[in-house]
């Protein structure tokens, strides 16, 4: 067991060594770029008036949704293209040959290919993270500084208790609109999206014959993710009119393809709404058991396949 | 699903009516890649397969390796399932033209693999100097393989493939694409193995590479096995009989001798006194020919 898994690990940091090498995390610095150019174009939405209150609060949510948006689409853009050719090279290199003659199996290298794309997806989220958290940081280092700029169009406003409060109160909602602890579940949630994608790229990377299959397929499997919800809602909802077999398509598709839709409870976040734990951990728990899922199904296909 | 458990055998290698098929369903006809393949080799043989490309030399490999599973008959190492963890254990495997990961050096491959066959820490790091002493890649430790020549690929797969100490390898056409010198490397290599008591299979176009090392071989035509045996008994002309003689003959002698010969019932003008051997070359052309004429007598539209 322990060498099974130690194999796994072997085969994982192997992985990402080469996505390392291969310089996948240079995507990182568009990224970088992106965040940064969002973080100056929305700086002008403040509005600088006599009364600072609540001025910023567009200019931070616009910031919190690119960079969130920018984590998923990136974070996406590289579990998409890394997955899909995770297998193909091996084949096209035949060093998928030179590791099946070792004494590791089939699903312990499939399982050792995930763990790399995890460990690759953890370290780019990581750093995404790092790079938002820090435009966040200068963000609300501008935007004290302005409010205090409003405040000081009146030289003797730190004489006056009232404005003094005023001042704190100000500095306070805008602290607490970008220290914002449920960030932190909202890039959890973007992460544990990632890495359902990953698992559905590498389910059918372990029958596809290319990779451009592979990213077609997925990103229809995305859409349609994405679409199901509102599909399962919209028949259901009609009640009678539907039939059976409309119910039952429906069910299926539910069934096989993990509903995307839930994830976008992420704008609830964003949007400022408390999005409690409990239904949090309820939809990582919904991601877990269909990763293990669709890992399974990867190991039993890629058993049989001819290579 | 094989049984794991090993059987009782004296042969490194053996199958028994092996054959793999491959259905081509557009055309609706299935190609045989290999048809029912009776082998047996011996711990410390260094046995060469022989053939054209497309012969099955390649399947035959991948079958004893596991990598592919047979359509009928079956497969053993050391009396093991070839797909077994304990199988692998004992086998080691270069693949035709290996690429490797361009982005390792030569010291990150050889430790990436050995960790995959569970030889880590001090012993690994032993192995892995001993290795590149013996495959002569001291200046290709800190390269990435990316930057390396095709001989220096071949000398880093065999490193990677003796990685755990295997007792068995498979080389997959080991000198392909390697200049003479880096060919006569790897054959000075897979001697040195034999003197290690290694059992090598190995597949080969360069016939006179495989009359240097070879103890026996088997030639393949369309995926069957044609003619095997050891070298010295499929070389030797078997119409002709060779007088040893530890003496250099005069002319008068040899025509004294040819007298007696004659004498004896034998037409002496055809005598000669030197053994005569056809080259592995010709063997390999004259046999796969009069394959490839027989199937062509056989099925006219093929």
């Amino acid at each position: 067991m322990i060498s099974s898994l130690y194999r796994i690990f072997t085969i994982g940091r192997n992985t990402l060594t080469e996505s390392i090498r291969q310089k996948v995390l240079n995507v990182l610095l568009i990224f970088a770029l992106v965040l940064v150019a969002s973080s100056f174009a929305f700086s002008g939405l403040g509005t600088p008036g006599l009364d600072a209150s609540g001025m910023f609060d567009a200019q931070i949510k616009f910031v919190k949704d690119a960079g969130c948006g920018a984590i998923g689409i990136f974070g996406f853009l590289i579990t998409l293209l890394s997955t899909a050719q995770l297998i193909p090279q091996e084949l096209h290199n035949r060093t998928i040959y030179t590791i099946l003659a070792k004494p590791v199996r089939r699903s312990e290298f499939l399982l050792g290919k995930f763990v790399g794309m995890v460990l690759l997806l953890t370290l780019c989220t990581a750093l995404m993270s790092l790079a938002f958290a820090a435009t966040l940081y200068w963000q609300e280092k501008q935007a004290v500084e302005q409010t205090e700029a409003v405040y000081d169009r009146d030289s003797r406003w730190k004489a006056d208790p009232g404005r003094v409060a005023d001042y704190n109160h100000d500095v306070a909602g805008i602290v607490a609109q970008i220290r914002d602890p449920q960030l932190v579940e909202a890039v959890l949630l973007i992460y544990f999206k990632l890495l359902m994608t990953t698992a559905i790229a590498l389910l059918i990377s372990t029958f596809a014959t290319s990779s451009i299959f592979t990213i077609v397929t997925t990103f229809l499997i995305y859409l349609i993710g994405h679409m199901e919800g509102t599909a399962r809602d919209f028949w259901l909802a009609s009640g009678a009119n539907s039939s059976i077999w409309q119910s039952g398509l429906v069910g299926f598709i539910s069934l096989l393809i993990p509903d995307m839709n839930s994830f976008t409870i992420v704008d609830e976040i964003l949007a400022g709404n408390k999005v409690p734990w409990t239904h949090m951990l309820n939809l990582l728990g919904y991601a877990d058991v269909y990763i293990i899922v669709l890992l399974a199904v990867s190991v039993v296909i890629f058993d049989y396949r001819e290579i | 699903m094989e049984s794991s458990a090993p059987v009782a055998t004296p042969f490194a290698a053996e199958t028994a009516g092996l054959t793999k098929r491959y259905p081509l369903t557009w055309k609706r006809k299935v190609l045989v890649a290999l048809d029912h393949l009776d082998l047996q080799v011996r711990p410390g043989e260094v046995f060469g397969l022989l053939g054209p490309n497309g012969s099955g030399k390649s399947t035959t490999l991948k079958l004893l390796l596991g990598l592919i599973v047979p359509s009928a008959g079956e497969a053993r190492v050391f009396g093991l399932p070839p797909d077994s963890l304990e199988a692998r254990r004992r086998v080691g495997f270069l693949p035709e033209n290996p690429y490797f990961y361009g982005f390792l050096n030569g010291d990150e491959t050889l430790r990436f693999y050995g960790k995959l066959c569970g030889v880590t820490g001090p012993r690994l790091e032993r192995r892995i100097e001993e290795l590149i002493e013996l495959v002569g890649l001291q200046n290709g430790r800190e390269r990435p393989l990316r930057s390396y020549s095709k001989g220096m690929l071949q000398r880093i797969g065999l490193a990677q493939a003796l990685i755990h100490d295997p007792d068995l390898l498979f080389l997959d056409e080991p000198t392909a694409g390697v200049d003479p010198l880096g060919s006569a490397q790897i054959r000075d290599l897979i001697l040195r193995l034999k003197t290690m008591g290694k059992t090598v299979i190995f597949s080969s176009h360069l016939l006179e590479q495989v009359q240097e090392v070879a103890d026996r071989v088997a030639i393949f035509s369309l995926g069957k096995k044609v003619l095997e045996g050891s070298l010295e008994s499929l070389l030797t002309e078997n119409q002709s009989t060779q007088i040893n003689i530890p003496a250099e003959l005069s002319a008068g002698q040899q025509e004294r001798l040819r007298a007696a010969i004659a004498q004896a019932g034998v037409d002496d003008r055809d005598v000669r006194f030197t053994r005569p051997h056809l080259s592995l070359e010709q063997l390999y052309l004259r046999t796969v020919q009069a394959q490839a004429d027989l199937a062509s007598k056989n099925h006219p539209g093929k």
